[in-house]
């Protein structure tokens, strides 16, 4: 940075802020300059004051801690219920139900899943592992599931993961730009439209999957939740094909990861993220809320 | 702030911007008059030097953070590894599930008895939708039993010594049977497939040689002949209580009729047309024994050969919809539906409703149950 100063009789000095006889002569004469705001600005960013970039507090531990954990979480709850899943497929010689199959009217297109899907992952006659390994760990990813609502909703977090208004048009962009069609991306602060629907999709996808699960797990204890789930049959209807979204969902998920790259990724692992220093600070929105 | 020198807000900036340019009256830029370049120069290396440094700094501390978190991710990875380990560790080997699965099974049906509802009545269903039940497996029901040499035997009632039906030891009635395979066909059975002989599973070749040890000191058909083995609640010899038939156990009670979803833990389920007898009726008729004061904490229940076992809650056995069944979609039971009598839980899983029952036994020790042998929970609660 660098400014005009005028001293006595109109002599006109450039004041390079970084040269050390300009910094020299700005110690000797006392003079505060408005550059570092580390004073003002939250502890969490590291803020360097002459640095083009800048470390940014992007996720909070907590959400970290539960970010990961749904991940092994989910994949055993998905993995378990495959177990389970099969289990009605024994009956090969009389489909039971129609839960599992994509079909129109009498024509079947598919059902979940071809035989040989099974024998290559070794699916059969774990059934047992199945259920009690989602009865063990719907209790971790229900709790989790809960904390993250809770310490959304207290730390103020929701404001950077609710879709707001402008989120579908945003999305639609994002998505422009993703394929290529469109050049400009939305101005976004923590998540861009597209991610505020997607996440919050996951969240709301998460209690269904709660409680069509309970509504499944005990229908006449918690018979009035299986009556909301449309029966029995429909509430196991509901839980694999949220499963099936939650498979979707990953997919993508990781797809994005992946393309926006390490700086993003780390960000979730360590909690910062490299910015540039000009880019608006999630930390100073974030002292806004208090 | 000194007020000895000032900054100038931008206005003031470009005011002052003509009084350094003034000089070079061309178009020249000040910055370009070869007097200041070098020292302009020097500035801006400087200047960017000091960007870079600072840069460095941030691109330094990232590392740190960096570091530090991939170390406490890894303790974390490591951790549910061991986790995992710890969890697939084999249990015991008769009990099939690692001992922590079998403790939050456990847990699991603590909440369901102490915080769900436990009177809560299963939905019932238009008689129209009631369809007949597939057979699903034949587990201790693969003779075709004897009608007339039917008993039930039941022990652990009140005051059962005085009861016209007592006897000094149930196990030594002989239940008979027709043949080796029923004479009236599978029931539709839908677990075979009809392409192979049979998928049956039969218990351990070691537990099979050593019942047919015991038969042949005993002269009895072992028990306990199928996948899960032989109960650890099955009767001691010598054990008193009464043999009742059909007309000793029916007569007395009212008759009830129940349209109710039939679940089965594979994952399907049939809405069914039911008739029998509440075992809450049973029970007022042949009250249990009372164990230190107060009433034993379970049922127990077997079919006649032993083969297959289920043990029950004594509260569940009082839920008014606990049905002792002798009809099934309008006509008596057949063989394969556990004629002449089984049981109907719809707060229960399939595994759990016991057909053809050959003894009814009120007991304070948890029951052994043949799908919890085999891993399944016990408690099997919807």
């Amino acid at each position: 940075m660098n400014f005009l100063c005028y001293l006595d009789r109109g002599c006109v000095v450039r004041i390079w802020t970084q040269h050390p006889a300009c910094v020299k002569l700005m110690t000797d004469m006392a003079v505060q300059l408005p550059l570092s705001d580390t004073k003002t600005s939250p502890a969490k960013d590291v803020e360097q004051p002459r640095a083009s970039i800048r470390l940014a507090y992007k996720h909070p531990l907590a959400i970290r801690w539960m970010h990961w954990v749904n991940f092994p979480v989910l994949f055993i709850m998905i993995w378990s219920g495959l177990l389970i899943y099969w289990n009605d497929s024994d009956n090969a010689h009389q489909y039971a139900h129609q839960v599992y199959r994509v079909g129109i009217g009498r024509f079947t297109l598919f059902r979940f899943f071809p035989p040989w899907f099974y024998d290559k992952l070794h699916v059969p006659n774990h059934v047992t592992q199945g259920l009690s390994y989602h009865f063990l760990f719907f209790w971790v990813f229900a709790i989790n599931g809960l904390l993250y609502v809770a310490f959304t909703a207290f730390s103020g977090e929701w404001r950077f993961l609710l879709p707001q208004r402008q989120s579908l048009k945003d999305a639609i962009q994002v998505i422009l730009v993703d394929l290529h069609v469109c050049k400009e991306l939305p101005a976004q602060t923590k998540y861009n439209g597209a991610q505020r629907i997607a996440y919050t999709s996951v969240l709301v996808m998460g209690a269904g999957m709660l409680l069509t699960g309970l509504a499944i797990y005990k229908p006449t204890q918690a018979h009035w939740l299986t009556t909301l789930c449309g029966g029995y049959e429909l509430a196991r209807w509901l839980h694999f094909w949220i499963t099936i979204s939650f498979l979707g969902f990953f997919l993508l998920h990781v797809g994005q990861v992946v393309l926006a790259g390490w700086n993003n990724f780390r960000s979730m692992v360590s909690g910062y993220e490299i910015q540039r220093a000009e880019a608006p600070s999630l930390e100073k929105e974030r002292e806004s809320w208090r | 702030m000194s007020d000895e020198a000032q900054l100038l807000p931008p206005e003031a900036e470009s005011a002052a911007e003509p009084v350094t340019a003034a000089p070079a009256l061309e178009q020249t830029p000040a910055e370009e008059s070869p007097s200041e370049t070098s020292v302009e120069d020097a500035l801006l290396r400087s200047h960017m030097l000091a960007h870079e440094t600072a840069d460095a700094t941030v691109l330094s501390q990232s590392r740190k953070h960096t570091r530090r978190s991939f170390v406490v991710a890894g303790v974390g990875v490591a951790g549910s590894y061991g986790f995992y380990k710890y969890l697939h560790r084999s249990g015991n080997e008769q009990e099939m599930l690692p001992p922590l699965l079998r403790k939050s099974y456990e847990f699991n049906a603590s909440v369901a008895r102490n915080v769900l509802d436990t009177h809560a009545l299963a939905p019932t269903y238009p008689l129209s939708r009631a369809e007949n039940l597939r057979v699903n497996g034949r587990c201790g029901l693969n003779k075709e039993l004897v009608m007339d040499s039917y008993r039930m035997q039941l022990v652990g009632m009140a005051n059962d010594e005085r009861h016209p039906r007592y006897v000094n030891d149930v196990t030594a009635w002989e239940y008979k049977y027709k043949a080796d395979e029923s004479s009236g066909g599978t029931g539709h059975d839908s677990k075979t497939d009809p392409s192979t002989s049979s998928t049956a599973k039969t218990a351990p070749q070691e537990a099979i040689e050593d019942a047919q040890k015991d038969e042949n000191r005993t002269g009895r058909r072992p028990r306990g002949m199928e996948e899960a083995g032989e109960s650890a609640s099955t009767l001691e010899p010598n054990t008193p209580g009464l043999l009742l038939t059909i007309p000793d156990i029916t007569s007395k009670l009212k008759r009830y009729e129940l349209v109710t979803q039939f679940k089965c833990i594979e994952g399907w389920s049939q809405i069914v047309h039911w008739a029998g007898y509440r075992m809450a009726d049973f029970l007022e008729q042949y009250p249990p024994k009372t164990i230190d004061g107060k009433e034993p904490k379970y049922v127990y229940a077997e079919t006649p050969d032993g083969d297959f076992y289920n043990g029950y809650d004594m509260y569940i056995m009082r839920h008014p919809q606990t049905l002792l069944v002798t009809e099934m979609m309008g006509a008596p039971l057949t063989q394969y539906h556990g004629a002449p009598l089984r049981l109907h839980l719809p707060t229960r899983y399939g595994y759990k409703q016991i057909k053809r029952i050959g003894l009814i036994c009120y007991t304070n020790d948890k029951p052994d149950d043949y799908w919890t042998r085999l891993g399944y929970d016990w408690f099997g609660g919807l």
